[in-house]
């Protein structure tokens, strides 16, 4: 053989040579002092290099020594302190101010728009009475999905009962030491006229029927609910009818399609409902507070109105101001407001001769459903919003770069995220609800809650950060990452302010992310769950 | 072939429990494996790229890579090379997308004009210069040479391997690695020919 090159001595110490060609190299190499040599010097030389590169004679950079989620952590959380500050203030300027200012121009005189909603009118009866409502909301959610999962067998309506009575059940059972008396439909429920019932008095039925009294509140899931006799407490009503022809000394609550008051309530009127009628004999003690298609006022109300409604009708006698948002105002002859009227709304109030009101304040071109695209507030505004989510974002996406990328990767599961999402959407307040009412307390349930709307608002950017991923390409590295979280929440706030579909491509948006973050937490959870189980 | 190994490593057993932690989503199991490979991944990274700050945002980014696709991790395999794997893949799609330029300048290494080495030449050039001077020289090499020399000499990577990362034939990685010396004894001396001395750790 003759001397061989470099590169077969290189590749013959690298032991890259079939086992025949390294035998040769090898004899050669025994017989010629010349080839040896260059071995050598190669094999020298290696070394040397292995030696230079292994050698350790530069620190590790301080920023490095951090772990680097810790480390990016400490502006991280001055990031997210200062978006909270940011964002709370932005609910509180953009919100909260506006809406207490313009109770306070209606005439409700509370101070504050919290005392307001929970310390007095419609919703005042102590938090036992908030704890209710939320029980109520609970139950009225897990109806929804029960009913939905139940929809096959729907034709048979005692179902219905059924279904309820396994709510009120699951509901009396925390509640069993509370002195609340629970009945079932069968699938009707009445109560005779001359019986009292001397506690709280829960019913669940397809038609409930009041005639005798009752001596405390009356919580109650009907598909028509009417009262003819004495109610001494509140009436809380879900119902797809709901008519109130008996007196009631306290609040009456209504979440119905139609509400028909035709009594007298000595405490205010709340009614969330599509027709709300309140009947010329009919009477509220304190205020009226309506969220409707339709209201239709007469008798008297001691205290303010106010109303979100497409069109509303006075013709009452109004003890306090008047309040309204809405498309259409009528105000009739036999209508007298004692306090002073004011309207936002689309379309010129029609007051009619003989009514005995002041000058209405109006509030033109604005409907409650509609924006107002114009205006360099409107854009500051959603300027604000948008720079409030992408700190937020961008905190998130700093603090835990690996979840970041997890949820976001987890959204292009489209029909896993929606799913969860879904879920979680239902099954999240359900659990907050349920563990406020019973063992675990009002204060994890407020929290989980809390928590809950966080996530929601979460969602949206691992939503954005996908979006941003689909237009740009998923390139590597922080920087296009932001670019991409900038670029996908902008889109998502564009495409939120649109009228009409906005809300829901917003919902769609908070559900997909909401079910990559929950796929995400499995995923990580996973494992512990695995070792969990085999310990 | 034996792995270099990093001072304090854990046994394997240790790393399996680390890594099992870490996968589920245990801050604490993180913070120890990244504390544990942190600066022999900056070391690696170091070596791979021309700057010291190239080396430490990679570092960075190396790991966050890591968190992601540890997954993907076959635990039958070597930790230590699969984790220079993930940095030398991060590494050179770095360079590649800042210097696609050069490296269809450099493209043409195929044919070898190497002239042959004098031994004698050859151990005087590795006498002369410290450690710090050959990281110098290594600095000055086409990206493409120097992570070859990288990968081979200081990650102890396979012809396999580094053909994968650098996206060659695998006939073609020992032409690569012996051009690229060639390269680091024609920096080194020119160095020498130049300021020599003044030159030492001019790079580092």
């Amino acid at each position: 053989m003759n001397h061989f090159d470099e590169m077969t001595a290189l590749l013959y110490l690298e032991g890259q040579l079939d086992t025949e060609h390294a035998r040769e190299v090898s004899a050669h190499a025994a017989a010629c002092g010349e080839c040896r040599e260059l071995l050598r010097a190669l094999q020298t030389e290696g070394l040397w290099l292995r030696e230079a590169l292994a050698a350790e004679d530069e620190a590790i950079p301080a920023r490095l020594a951090a772990v680097p989620e810790r480390g990016g952590a400490p502006w991280g959380w001055i990031a997210t302190l200062g978006l909270s500050a940011g964002g709370a203030y932005t609910l509180w300027s953009g919100i909260v101010i506006p809406w207490q200012t313009q109770a306070a121009q209606a005439g409700f005189t509370q101070g504050n728009l919290l005392t307001m909603l929970f310390f007095s009118g419609a919703f005042w009866k102590g938090w036992d009475a908030m704890r209710s409502l939320m029980e109520f909301m609970a139950m009225a959610t897990l109806t929804i999905v029960v009913s939905w999962l139940l929809r096959r067998h729907w034709r048979r309506l005692t179902t219905f009962a059924a279904v309820m009575g396994a709510l009120v059940f699951a509901l009396a059972l925390p509640a069993s030491t509370s002195a609340a008396e629970t009945r079932h439909g069968d699938p009707n429920f009445t109560l005779p006229a001359g019986e009292e019932v001397h506690t709280d008095l829960m019913v669940a039925s397809e038609r409930t029927e009041i005639d005798g009294t009752v001596d405390g509140d009356l919580i109650v899931w009907s598909q028509v609910v009417i009262v003819n006799g004495h109610v001494k407490g509140d009436i809380l009503g879900f119902a797809q009818e709901l008519r109130v022809n008996g007196p009631v000394d306290g609040n009456v609550r209504a979440f119905a399609e139609n509400t028909d008051i035709s009594a007298a309530v000595g405490k205010n009127l709340m009614a969330w409902t599509k027709v709300l009628n309140l009947e010329q004999k009919g009477s509220v003690g304190g205020s009226v507070t309506v969220g409707s298609t339709d209201a239709s006022l007469g008798g008297t109300i001691g205290g303010d109105v106010m109303g979100f409604t497409h069109a509303m009708e006075i013709n009452s006698t109004v003890g306090g101001n008047v309040k309204v948002h809405g498309d259409y105002l009528t105000i009739g002859s036999g209508a007298e407001v004692k306090g002073h009227v004011r309207y936002e709304g689309r379309n010129e109030p029609e007051v009619a001769q003989g009514a005995k009101v002041g000058a209405i304040e109006r509030i033109i071109g604005k409907s409650p459903s509609e924006p107002t695209y114009r205006g360099a507030h409107f854009y500051v505004h959603h300027i604000i919003l948008w720079g409030v989510g992408f700190v937020y974002g961008l905190a998130f996406l700093l603090l835990m770069p690996a979840f970041y990328a997890d949820a976001t990767a987890e959204c292009k599961k489209y029909a896993p995220a929606a799913g969860f999402g879904v879920l979680f959407l239902f099954a999240t307040p359900i659990a907050a609800v349920i563990a406020c009412c019973t063992i675990v307390g009002i204060a994890v349930g407020i929290a989980t809650l809390l928590l809950y709307a966080i996530a929601m608002y979460t969602s949206t950017i691992f939503v954005a950060g996908w979006l941003g991923e689909v237009l740009l390409g998923a390139r590597p590295g922080m920087g296009a990452a932001i670019g991409r979280l900038a670029l996908g929440l902008f889109i998502l706030h564009v495409l939120r302010v649109l009228p009409y579909v906005g809300g829901w491509i917003l919902l769609a948006a908070m559900i997909w992310g909401l079910g990559a973050m929950v796929l995400t937490i499995y995923k990580r959870l996973r494992p512990q769950l695995a070792t969990a189980a085999a310990v | 072939m034996e792995r270099r190994k990093t001072p304090g490593e854990m046994s394997a057993a240790e790393l399996a429990d680390v890594l099992a932690q870490v996968r589920a989503g245990d801050a604490d199991a993180w913070g120890e494996l990244y504390r544990q490979y942190a600066a022999a991944i900056f070391r690696f990274c170091r070596r791979a790229l021309p700057t010291r700050e190239d080396a430490e945002d990679a570092t960075t980014e190396v790991f966050m890579k890591v968190r992601q696709k540890l997954g993907t991790y076959d635990s039958s395999r070597p930790f230590t090379a699969w984790l220079y794997k993930v940095a030398s893949n991060h590494c050179w799609d770095m360079l590649r997308r800042r210097r696609i330029r050069q490296d269809l300048e450099t493209g043409d290494l195929e044919t070898l004009p190497l002239e042959h080495p004098d031994p004698d030449q050859l151990e005087r050039l590795q006498a002369e210069h410290t450690s710090k001077e050959v990281r110098g020289g290594l600095a000055k090499l086409p990206d493409r040479a120097r992570l070859a020399l990288v990968l081979r000499y200081y990650a102890d990577m396979s012809y396999d391997e580094i053909a994968d990362t650098l996206g060659v034939r695998r006939a073609f990685v020992g032409v690569l690695l012996l051009r690229a010396r060639h390269q680091l004894r024609d920096a080194l001396s020119e160095g020498a020919a130049g300021t020599r001395g003044a030159a030492a750790g001019s790079n580092a």
